[in-house]
């Protein structure tokens, strides 16, 4: 679902400031190719782990940096070793 | 709020009987008619009758055991994780090749496939956006063309196709969300809501008129103008109609795939005028024919 900023922050639980400064740190990055910027349930997903770093796990602003930075990685790499077992398996067929 | 089953102490898969037996004890020890005096005894049984109310009702049970809906029945909003988007087929902002991208560099089939991965994300399609659209019956028969206005105040023209059924999706390509450097906008899909109609009623490609008729029309036929979705239409009604008799307008129906129409079936109904005409009741109070029929000679059905 797409949807605009006030649906992403009643969605997601936050507040104006927090979304501000989430973007400002590249958090989040909402969808800018329209006039509105918009955000996806990737984003709300997104913003939830965020949420829970900082709430629940006690990570400070630094850790939340690097933990996504790691996470991005992760799925990088994930998506890239899917595409890679499915073109294998592709081949062997 | 407690969970309902250890509330009516049963086990979790205790039967629906023995889930009213234990409600029924409780009950009858904790009903606050029954202790006046004591206020804890009132909400017990306030939580126990909450208990009941949940899993009594076969579906709300099964709801609350998948963890749908919470001990008091409120919707449960079902917790998307963020790992279910994160390595979606065609990625997104978020996705960071920079861990590999060591590996891309390379001139081998597995740098390739990185690489075309690297350009997919950056090229990545629009996403589908899904509007919905009332239209009113007739146009569901004879198609037509509307103007969808949009939340950021764009329109859209979309072409109604004849013989469309509510719930169906058209598919507007390229009018959804545009898509990130070479990638191709994605679709608007659209769900049309046929709006109901008071007179039409329709059942696969054909359409269900009830159409009410004079006495004299009855008795003694003619013809009538009848509705169509399509517009009005002539219709001769034979001599010695009835309430119920079936005419049918063939090719008055919504299109069929592939060429035709369905067939539009008339149902009659007869209507006494209104107020009583003194005229009528004289006639038939002398019309001893009409009093010795009984319609209800070969059963009431």
């Amino acid at each position: 679902m797409i949807m605009n900023k006030q649906e992403f922050l009643t969605s997601a639980g936050l507040q104006v400031q927090t979304l501000e400064l989430w973007l400002d740190q590249e958090w989040l990055i909402p969808d800018q190719t329209s006039a509105e910027m918009t955000f996806s349930d990737t984003d709300v997903a997104r913003a939830h782990l965020i949420r829970d770093l900082k709430g629940d796990f006690g990570v400070n602003d630094e850790g939340v940096d690097v933990i996504l930075h790691l996470v991005d990685q992760l799925h990088g790499l994930r998506g890239a070793f899917e595409q890679l077992h499915r073109d294998i398996k592709g081949l062997s067929r | 709020m407690r969970n309902p089953y250890e509330v009516l102490g049963v086990v979790p898969t205790a039967s629906p009987a023995d889930i009213q037996k234990a409600y029924r004890k409780l009950a009858k020890k904790l009903h606050p008619d029954l202790n006046p005096g004591n206020k804890a005894a009132e909400e017990k049984f306030k939580e126990v009758a909450g208990a009941y109310d949940l899993l009594a009702d076969a579906e709300k049970r099964k709801r609350f055991d998948a963890g749908e809906i919470d001990a008091t029945g409120a919707e449960r909003p079902q917790h998307r994780f963020y790992r279910d988007f994160a390595t979606s087929d065609q990625g997104h902002s978020y996705t960071d090749n920079s861990g590999f991208s060591d590996f891309m560099d390379s001139d081998d089939a597995f740098a390739e496939l990185l690489r075309r991965r690297e350009e997919a994300r950056a090229n990545r399609r629009g996403q589908d956006l899904h509007y919905s659209l009332p239209i009113e019956f007739a146009e569901s028969i004879t198609g037509a063309n509307k103007r969808l206005t949009l939340p950021d105040g764009g329109t859209l023209d979309v072409t109604i196709p004849p013989g469309l059924t509510g719930g169906q999706i058209l598919r507007l390509r390229g009018k959804g969300a545009p898509g990130a450097g070479k990638g191709s906008p994605g679709d608007a899909l659209i769900e049309v809501e046929v709006l109901p109609d008071r007179r039409f009623t329709r059942e696969g490609d054909d359409i269900t008129l009830e159409l009410p008729i004079s006495l004299s029309e009855a008795v003694l036929g003619g013809r009538i103008r009848v509705p169509t979705p399509t517009g009005d239409v002539t219709m001769a009604v034979p001599k010695g109609s009835n309430t119920g008799t079936i005419m049918r307008l063939k090719g008055k129906g919504a299109p069929r795939r592939g060429g035709g129409h369905g067939d539009q079936f008339v149902k009659l109904k007869v209507v006494l005028p209104k107020p009583p005409d003194p005229e009528l009741e004289a006639f038939v109070s002398n019309w001893d024919k009409g009093r010795e029929f009984n319609p209800r000679a070969e059963g009431a059905t």
